[in-house]
């Protein structure tokens, strides 16, 4: 999706610090619950996107097998990797 | 938690498979747009918000400096690894195999390059493989992030820029934003490049 939602990411992002910033001084607020609740809705959302996605859908059986295990290794090695960098640098 | 997750999931792909056979085209576009993209940005802005009310956040960013461009760097060639890798447990292309993988996670990046470099097979599995990234890393947050701090910014690859900060920023604290932010900018400025310089060794 290479459209304006990057833009509006970045602002979004960008406004909520901006104001997080200016709200220190005052009582903390607790955003666990919404941010849980939302993030139940997206994943929701990406789910029926998958669902509604019939070539997606039709492409998986061909490929399943080979794209779980290549993601798989995929992440696996970049953790690997991250951890050992980590152990490298001492990064906090 | 994940079990939430994967339970909004299911739900989330059922719905989404049965709206499509009725044939409407109307709640398949709001949801996965518009609902999606709303998520996203209220997401954003409320994780923002924490990050800025934090007030040891900045000086921990302030202390790793530029070290934290290291991660995005391993991610890479960790990512291109794995690819290599399964190439090789599968017995498939290995350079196709690996370039799917230096994908990062963008997969509308991904789908359509691959398309272009390997035929329209590897279109589908760059799609498919970087999907399942994003997909992957949402779903074990909960449990990664108790592993290691920086296992969700490795999994999340270029995606940890957008779809996949918020929900780092919740599990694995505010002061990771600027760092997963910083990887996945990185990350998503190499993908064409890494692709396209991978494909070109064929």
């Amino acid at each position: 999706m290479f459209d304006l939602m990057i833009v509006y990411s970045v602002i979004a992002l960008a406004l909520g610090m901006g104001l997080g910033y200016l709200w220190r001084r005052k009582k903390r607020i607790n955003l666990d619950r919404t941010t849980s609740v939302t993030i139940i809705l997206l994943i929701f959302s990406m789910g029926f996107s998958i669902g509604s996605d019939n070539a997606l859908l039709a492409s998986m059986p061909a490929i399943g097998v080979n794209a779980v295990v290549i993601v798989s290794l995929t992440v696996f090695f970049s953790f690997v990797f991250v951890k050992a960098a980590r152990k490298l640098v001492k990064l906090e | 938690m994940i079990k939430h997750v994967l339970a909004a999931l299911a739900f989330g792909v059922f719905a989404g498979y049965s709206n499509n056979r009725f044939g409407n085209v109307f709640p398949n576009y709001f949801v996965s747009y518009y609902v999606f993209n709303a998520c996203l940005v209220l997401l954003l802005f409320v994780m923002g918000f924490a990050f800025g009310a934090d007030k040891e956040a900045t000086v921990k960013i302030r202390k790793a400096g530029l070290k934290i461009l290291i991660l995005p760097a391993t991610v890479a060639l960790g990512s291109v690894v794995g690819g290599i890798v399964s190439g090789l447990l599968l017995r498939i292309d290995l350079i196709a195999s690996a370039a799917v993988s230096a994908g990062y996670g963008w997969y509308t990046l991904a789908g359509p390059l691959m398309g272009q470099m390997f035929g329209s097979e590897w279109s589908a599995m760059g799609f498919a493989v970087n999907f399942l990234r994003e997909l992957l890393t949402i779903i074990t947050i909960s449990v990664m992030a108790k592993v290691d701090k920086y296992a969700p910014v490795a999994f999340g690859g270029a995606t940890t820029m957008d779809t996949t900060l918020p929900v780092i920023v919740r599990y694995c604290g505010s002061d990771m934003l600027i760092t997963a932010f910083t990887s996945g900018f990185t990350l998503s400025v190499m993908a064409p490049f890494t692709i396209i310089a991978i494909a070109s060794l064929r």
